[in-house]
């Protein structure tokens, strides 16, 4: 971005509050957590003719978006994709037999298989069937969302560059390896803002680990704002204590008396911005008004009480027990609802190294049916044409197996090569199977998606130009997709 | 509240496109364009990227980075600028055109020149197209100070004359002086983080004389509270956090370095000297232990120990972020993208990057940090009294071992004779289980134990144990000492009888060594106990056969137990049925119960056949000799070794003396453990070659580079050592042109708010240009020909009158320059996050002042840590500190980097997972939040009630105006009298009416309320205070 434009960005709250004497009075007041309204006329983001405003940077879309919003249900830890949706049949015959080399040809290797011996292909112990209308294999491991087939592009051909969880995770989420840059959701937050004044742009679920099963650790800045300004980092929604950290006011502080309090405190700044002119002490105030209505505003999405039974038991059993997946996947749906752009529920606990059979069945009794019945919820209530829903992780895992392998059991290691993905809704074709691997799942050998394209793509949707939602820091404009990323078009509608 | 009446502004947003379009308010006096300031950018910003610095992005063979490049003939022909003829020049005619074929920026770069930028570009180059090198490449010299004509009384320093010039350019007037109380205020703050007390207010306001400013700086200066506060902002630079920050997250221990930085700003050590230390203090001449200290600088990068990683590629990554962090710190160049490419914008060739890199490349840190708390290399820093318990323990420790060896020597060891038909080698059988458990061992059991004696089944002496069950059914005990050791090649037994009429389906034999996964079962696979063939789950037959006592043998190796292994555990178990059990032990060749071997030869033919032993590796290379070519040397250590540690008749003598050795030995681990010990820098004995690497990828290495700084910078110096010793020495040599410019920069934006170049991590093509040029030369040329004195450096900039201004701003002036870049006011803004948290701690009272020391965990919100952390990681579950590490300065915090504090992240504190020199700020609902509802502030809150009511007065006003001035440092109007009285009647009678709510109110948080005072009144006072504590001017420096 231009350095004026940096400028103008950084003073634009104190621009339109300018205005609220011009007349606009308490209507520019409210948009205070919706800053675009009062900026579309002073930033030419980028050249782009303003196709809709919005509430972030960007004076207007760069097209016209096929999504409003987002959901990440994000497979933390790596599922394997040999064992869920890329089915390889011909692996039974290699079973505990050496990748061929030339599969393998030199590809670097986490040092944790790297000195084994052998690599011994290990097939799937799950069975494949057919299912949607387009007959997509999908292992049985998933039969509800092998029932949503004809709502959901699955992307095989999915790849990234790092080969551990730290970094792998770090990269999908920010764009770069290293630590330091904007989350995804950030990004989003930062380019297009909340229609939803009441509640943060970017909101993240995490869901409780199974008890006795192991996890790779998270990152706040997974969700973080890197050199964007804090307020856009993520929000993490909490299943126990206050949903929004420190929400709640202290013990023996109800909310009339909260009223009251910042009623004088109001009245206080307000003496003091007459005296002194600043216009970040108006800002203040509005900022402790949205916080005295995010009380009742965060509470109330939390609360699951009133939703009917039938939408209740297409989440399954754990969907009363926040914090459970089925939960924040319920919870992500009404986000949607009230318009938050950007979700991501975390699921963690795919670290299959070894043990695989047993601990996977595990974890999809967790995320199967939520996973379907968010699809399934946001479909009948007509949302699914505008929200895209993703379902994914960081990276896939080897073929081969990591310790040792018998008929029944195995593990498998990091893959960045190639692993699987699903989106849905937004924008993204229904019924559809894209790209391929060869016999072994470990290369990619048609119509591969970096994990820069997926991110170009999600962009693409909600109507921005990936190349053109940048922030100017250290001599750079950078973004998302670094100076890569390229929209996957033909998954699209 | 529901009406902002701003005075007349509707003018603002017309005045705004003016600002955005306009960057600078006014061209030089004269209307002149300057190069560096109105042409570099737009070419930096639009053109370089094709046309630049990297040679492999050229187009065209255009550059308009150098003067030559861009006036030469290009391969068309055309010259892209003809100086005093724009008509000629291609540039005009091509950012001209309709043709977006022809048109540059070509369209697809999403960059489009504005008309004014246009018109600029055109008038340049009718006036000359002068070019200059890029303005921070040129060292400064020190510029005369602007004459200013009658404007004497508003200049207190020359710093002031620069100010004044441009303001007079821009047809604007400085403002007045601030109030003595807004002064000492914003001073305080701004020298130490805290605000003043109610006394220094005082005593300022009633000195009248003209040094009293002048006093004033120097008191504070003079403060211990100086350093914290400095070391706080560089802590962010330098990326300080509290754990490794990638993966485990674990934590680590670099807080002697924090400690260095406190003392190094409060010594005022020249901030050369201060460089040279952090980056290089190991290659001093015999460098001090504080110096070492000081390396912790670049220990700071996060770092990882996750399984698979590989090593280069992390040892890349670390030495990239050392490169980053050095270049953004004392540069002021982010030469990140040199990693990959050569820079686009800056003229910097990724050779030139990996020269710098091969400078960091053979530090001696592994690429693994092993989640330990000190990965090397790293130092201990004793305290006197460790040092001399130590010295004590060893003396003792000295003296033991004199004793041992004296008793070594008066041994007579004859070898026993051989006993025929026996050898002292063969295995024996130990019983460690028959009429009774071993010592120290816990018996359980789905029912107690029950022994039983004849008439019912007894193998072997009176007793043997009985169970009946159902389904699974057990006893076994844990806890045995000694315990069982397990040699190579044993065989653990046991005796079972399985009652005939009653049999049971399974019968599980389990031992512990730590775990309970060593199992073995005969009969059906019924006990719920491991699964597989693993050794937690052996399957070793069929059911013995009922009736008659049978017994079970199992190969300790087999079920997970090699030699080395020692049991605490054993566990008796069966599914249904009627089962005795009796005699049970190990069939092995190692001495049990501490015994030892009677013979040396015996013993030294076990200890070969052991694949680990405990004895020390000389001793057994030299067992492995054969006996008869054994020289003198190895024949004593053998026979000496076996007479101390192995001799069964020595061990009354020598038993003891190990003990006390063992006790002593621990004592020392333990105060060696309480040593603290810090990370530091050293490099590797032999250098490790560095290659550039293609794209930035670790295993794709280009050509050889040797270490060196960019060509555009001075050269290293002339007598300067090729490595990070020398590199230091060049950074604060006098010719060069970045690093005192870039430090008084970050120091200006400390107290102003904004640098003088506002990018202040970026001083390259792409920062921005200096809102005042001349100044920052001067500030740089005098703050290095001080002796780069820091302190001398803060004092100048506070004597200004252009810090001592008021700092409101009329709308007019508000909308003019909102940013405060002419400073014709003084500074006004959010204070940062730590020093929002330390105004709350110090005006409630709670504030503990102790500086240094290790980091402590203050309040946050259950859970936080658990939600993103690794199983396992010691940094995976927050235990929140008690008592005095609640109330220290945030800089003390425990930053746990994947995971920071929330209440200071919600106020833009960084995550210090890389280098921060300019924060954002913020103004978020969040951060209403915090100070509402934060713990730490509703405690603070009450503290500060409770000082209105104890030391406040007696009556509302003045209780409520003693709370003020500890928050704001003013007395209040009596409007906002009024308003707070007001607050406090309302709130007394709810309390009054509902004392529960007032006894939970004062109940939160740690510290003790003061239970004499009323609690409904103290309640009431609480919210007044709450409110106090969240008033804007409370969190803001004006």
């Amino acid at each position: 971005m231009d350095p004026r434009q940096e400028l103008g960005l950084a003073h634009t709250r104190r621009y339109f509050f300018g205005r609220t004497a011009a007349g606009l009075g308490t209507a520019a007041l409210a948009s205070v957590m919706n800053p675009g309204l009062g900026r579309a006329d002073s930033v030419g983001a980028a050249g782009s003719a303003a196709i809709g405003q919005t509430g972030g940077v960007l004076a207007g879309l760069h097209h016209a978006p096929t999504a409003k919003r987002v959901i990440w249900l994000f497979m933390a830890d790596a599922p394997s994709q040999l064992d869920l949706y890329d089915y390889k049949p011909g692996l039974k015959e290699y079973y505990d037999k050496d990748l061929p080399e030339s599969v393998r040809s030199g590809q670097r290797i986490t040092t944790m298989t790297s000195g084994q011996k052998r690599f011994p292909v290990a097939p799937s112990v799950f069975n494949f069937q057919q299912h949607g209308q387009h007959g997509a294999w999908i292992s049985d491991l998933l039969p509800e969302i092998a029932k949503i087939a004809d709502d959901i592009t699955i992307v095989k051909s999915m790849h990234t560059e790092a080969i551990n969880h730290d970094p792998a995770i770090t990269f999908i989420q920010t764009g770069s390896e290293f630590p330091g840059r904007p989350s995804a959701g950030a990004w989003i937050s930062y380019g297009i803002g909340s229609p939803n004044r009441d509640l943060p742009a970017f909101v993240v679920l995490h869901s409780r680990l199974a008890p006795g099963s192991s996890s790779q650790a998270l990152f706040s800045r997974l969700w973080g704002s890197g050199f964007l300004p804090t307020k856009h980092a993520g929000v993490s929604m909490r299943s126990s204590g206050d949903p929004v950290l420190y929400l709640s006011n202290p013990p023996g502080v109800t909310s009339d008396r909260r009223r009251k309090m910042l009623d004088a405190l109001g009245q206080l700044n307000q003496k003091k911005f007459e005296q002194v002119g600043d216009p970040e002490i108006v800002s203040r105030i509005a900022q402790y008004e949205m916080a005295f209505r995010m009380q009742t505003s965060v509470p109330e999405l939390a609360d699951i009480s009133s939703e009917p039974k039938a939408v209740l038991d297409m989440y399954g059993p754990d969907v009363t027990q926040p914090g459970s997946f089925a939960y924040n996947c319920l919870l992500a749906r009404r986000l949607a609802e009230r318009g938050v752009p950007y979700t991501q529920v975390f699921l963690r606990g795919w670290d299959h190294h070894g043990g695989l059979p047993g601990n996977i069945r595990q974890l999809v009794k967790a995320c199967d049916q939520p996973s379907a019945a968010l699809i399934r919820d946001l479909k009948q209530r007509g949302m699914l044409d505008d929200t895209l829903v993703v379902w994914g992780g960081e990276f896939g895992r080897t073929v081969y197996s990591q310790g040792t392998l018998t008929p029944d059991n195995y593990g498998r290691d990091h893959h960045p090569r190639n692993y699987s993905m699903w989106l849905a809704g937004g924008g993204i074709k229904p019924g559809l199977v894209y790209g391929e691997t060869d016999d072994f799942s470990y290369n990619v050998v048609k119509d591969p998606v970096h994990v820069h394209d997926l991110n170009a793509t999600i962009m693409h949707c909600l109507g921005i130009n990936h190349e053109r939602l940048t922030y100017h820091l250290q001599g750079r404009d950078f973004r998302l997709t670094d100076v890569h990323g390229k929209v996957v078009r033909d998954i699209l509608v | 509240m529901k009406q902002i009446a701003l005075p007349r502004a509707g003018w603002l947003v017309v005045s705004a496109v003016v600002v955005f379009a306009a960057p600078h308010f006014a061209r030089g006096a004269d209307g002149k364009i300057i190069f560096n300031r109105d042409i570099r950018p737009i070419l930096s910003n639009n053109c370089y990227k094709c046309h630049g610095f990297d040679d492999k992005e050229r187009k065209a063979g255009l550059r308009f980075d150098t003067e030559e490049g861009m006036r030469k003939e290009l391969e068309s022909g055309d010259r892209a600028i003809v100086p005093g003829k724009s008509a000629e020049s291609s540039l005009i005619e091509r950012i001209m055109s309709d043709d977006a074929t022809l048109r540059m920026p070509p369209p697809g770069t999403g960059k489009v020149l504005t008309p004014p930028q246009k018109a600029l570009l055109k008038r340049w180059i009718d006036e000359g197209a002068e070019f200059k090198q890029h303005w921070s490449f040129i060292a400064p010299t020190r510029p005369a100070a602007p004459e200013i004509g009658n404007r004497q009384s508003a200049i207190g320093n020359s710093i002031d004359r620069f100010v004044l010039a441009r303001l007079e350019r821009e047809g604007m007037q400085p403002s007045p002086s601030a109030d003595k109380i807004t002064l000492i205020r914003r001073l305080t703050l701004d020298l130490t983080g805290l605000p003043p007390t109610p006394a220094d207010v005082d005593a300022f306001v009633a000195d009248p004389a003209p040094a009293a400013y002048e006093k004033l700086i120097d008191r504070l200066l003079a403060s211990p509270r100086f350093g914290e506060h400095l070391g706080r902002y560089w802590l962010d630079a330098a990326r300080y956090g509290d754990t490794h920050g990638l993966h485990f997250d674990n934590e680590r221990s670099l807080w002697p370095y924090r400690e260095w930085v406190i003392n190094a700003f409060n010594a005022n050590k020249p901030f050369d000297q201060f460089t040279v230390e952090q980056l290089a203090g190991d290659l001093l001449p015999s460098p001090t232990l504080e110096q070492r200290i000081a390396t912790g600088f670049n220990r700071c990068n996060v770092s990882t120990s996750e399984g698979g990683s590989i090593d280069e590629e992390v040892r890349v990554r670390y030495a990239v972020d050392r490169v980053e962090t050095t270049s953004t710190v004392f540069l002021g160049l982010t030469l990140g993208c040199a990693v990959c490419h050569s820079h686009k914008f800056d003229p910097v060739s990724q050779e030139e990057f990996y020269g710098l890199f091969s400078f960091f490349n053979s530090v001696a840190d592994n690429a693994m940090d092993g989640n330990a708390l000190l990965p090397p290399p790293v130092i201990k820093l004793p305290k006197e009294e460790q040092t001399v318990q130590l010295k004590v323990i060893d003396d003792q420790l000295a003296a033991l071992n004199q004793q041992a060896e004296a008793e070594v020597k008066k041994v007579e060891y004859v070898e026993p004779p051989v006993v025929a038909g026996k050898s002292a080698t063969d295995p024996f059988e130990f019983v460690w289980i028959d009429d009774a458990a071993p010592s120290g061992a816990q018996l359980q059991g789905d029912s107690p134990w029950e022994f039983v004696s004849k008439p019912e089944p007894v193998f072997s002496g009176e007793k043997a144990t009985k169970r009946t069950g159902t389904g699974t059914s057990q006893h076994y005990f844990t806890g045995a000492n000694p315990g069982l050791k397990v040699g190579e090649g044993d065989k653990l037994f046991a005796y079972v009888y399985l009652d005939p009429v009653n049999p049971p389906k399974t019968v599980m034999l389990q031992w512990n060594d730590g775990t309970w996964e060593h199992r073995a079962f005969w009969g059906d696979d019924t006990i719920a106990f491991g699964s597989g063939d693993v050794p937690g789950h052996r399957k070793l037959g069929a059911l013995p056969e009922a009736g008659k006592w049978v017994r079970l043998e199992v190969d300790a190796a087999h079920v997970g137990l090699p030699a080395g292994k020692v049991l605490n555990g054993w566990a008796f178990t069966q599914f249904a049925g009627t089962v005795y059990w009796d005699k049970a032990g190990i069939v092995t060749r190692t001495p049990q119960d501490n015994a030892g071997f009677e013979s040396q030869l015996a013993w030294e033919v076990y200890d070969k056949a052991q694949a680990q032993s405990k004895v020390p590796q000389p001793v057994r290379d030299a067992i492995k000799v054969e006996a008869d070519k054994r020289n003198d040397d190895q024949k004593k250590l053998i026979r000496n070794y076996f007479v101390e540690r192995v001799y069964a008749k020595a061990r009354p003598t020598f038993d003891p003396i190990h003990q006390k050795i063992d006790a002593l030995t621990k004592q020392r681990t333990d105060i060696d453990g309480s040593i603290p010990s810090t990370m530091v820098m050293a490099d590797m004995a032999a250098q490790r070659e560095t290659f550039l690497l293609i794209r930035g990828a670790y295993d794709k290495k280009g050509q050889k580079v040797t270490a060196g700084v960019p060509a555009v910078l001075p050269p290293l110096p002339k007598d300067a050592p090729v490595n990070r010793l020398g590199l230091a020495k060049w950074l604060v040599d006098p010719s060069h042109p970045l690093t005192a410019r870039v430090t008084v920069n970050r120091f200006w934006q400390q107290l102003f708010g904004r640098g003088i170049v506002k990018t202040s991590e970026d001083f390259g093509a792409q920062g921005q240009w200096p809102s005042h040029p001349e100044l920052l030369d001067w500030l740089a040329v005098e703050f290095r020909e001080s002796g780069w004195n820091v302190k001398h450096l803060f004092k100048l900039m506070a004597m200004s009158a252009t810090y001592q201004q008021s700092s409101r701003m009329s709308p007019e002036m508000a909308a003019r320059d909102p940013e405060n870049e002419l400073l014709a006011r003084g500074p006004r803004f959010r204070m940062d996050a730590e020093v929002v948290r330390d105004t709350a701690l110090a005006a409630s009272g709670l504030l503990v002042d102790r500086i240094g020391g290790k980091s402590g965990k203050i309040y946050q919100p259950d859970g936080l840590w658990e939600a993103v952390s690794f199983v396992g990681s010691n940094s995976g579950t927050f235990k929140q500190d008690t008592g005095e590490a609640l109330y220290r300065r945030s800089l003390y915090t425990f930053w746990k980097r994947t995971s920071p504090p929330p209440s200071l992240l919600t106020f833009d504190a960084p995550s210090r997972e890389t280098c921060t020199v300019r924060r954002a700020r913020t103004n978020t609902p969040l951060q209403a939040l915090v100070l509402l509802n934060d713990k730490q502030y509703v405690e603070a809150a009450r503290q500060l009630a409770q000082r209105m009511l104890l030391e406040g007065g007696s009556t509302p006003a003045d209780r409520i105006a003693h709370a003020f001035r500890l928050a704001t440092s003013r007395r209040p109007t009596s409007d906002e009298l009024a308003i707070l009285t007001n607050i406090y009647q309302s709130q007394l009678l709810e309390f009054q009416a509902d004392k529960e709510s007032a006894t939970k109110l004062l109940s939160y948080g740690d510290s003790k309320r003061n239970e004499s005072l009323d609690a409904p009144d103290h309640a009431a006072w609480t919210m007044v205070a709450n409110v106090i504590l969240n008033l804007d001017e409370t969190v803001t420096k004006e």
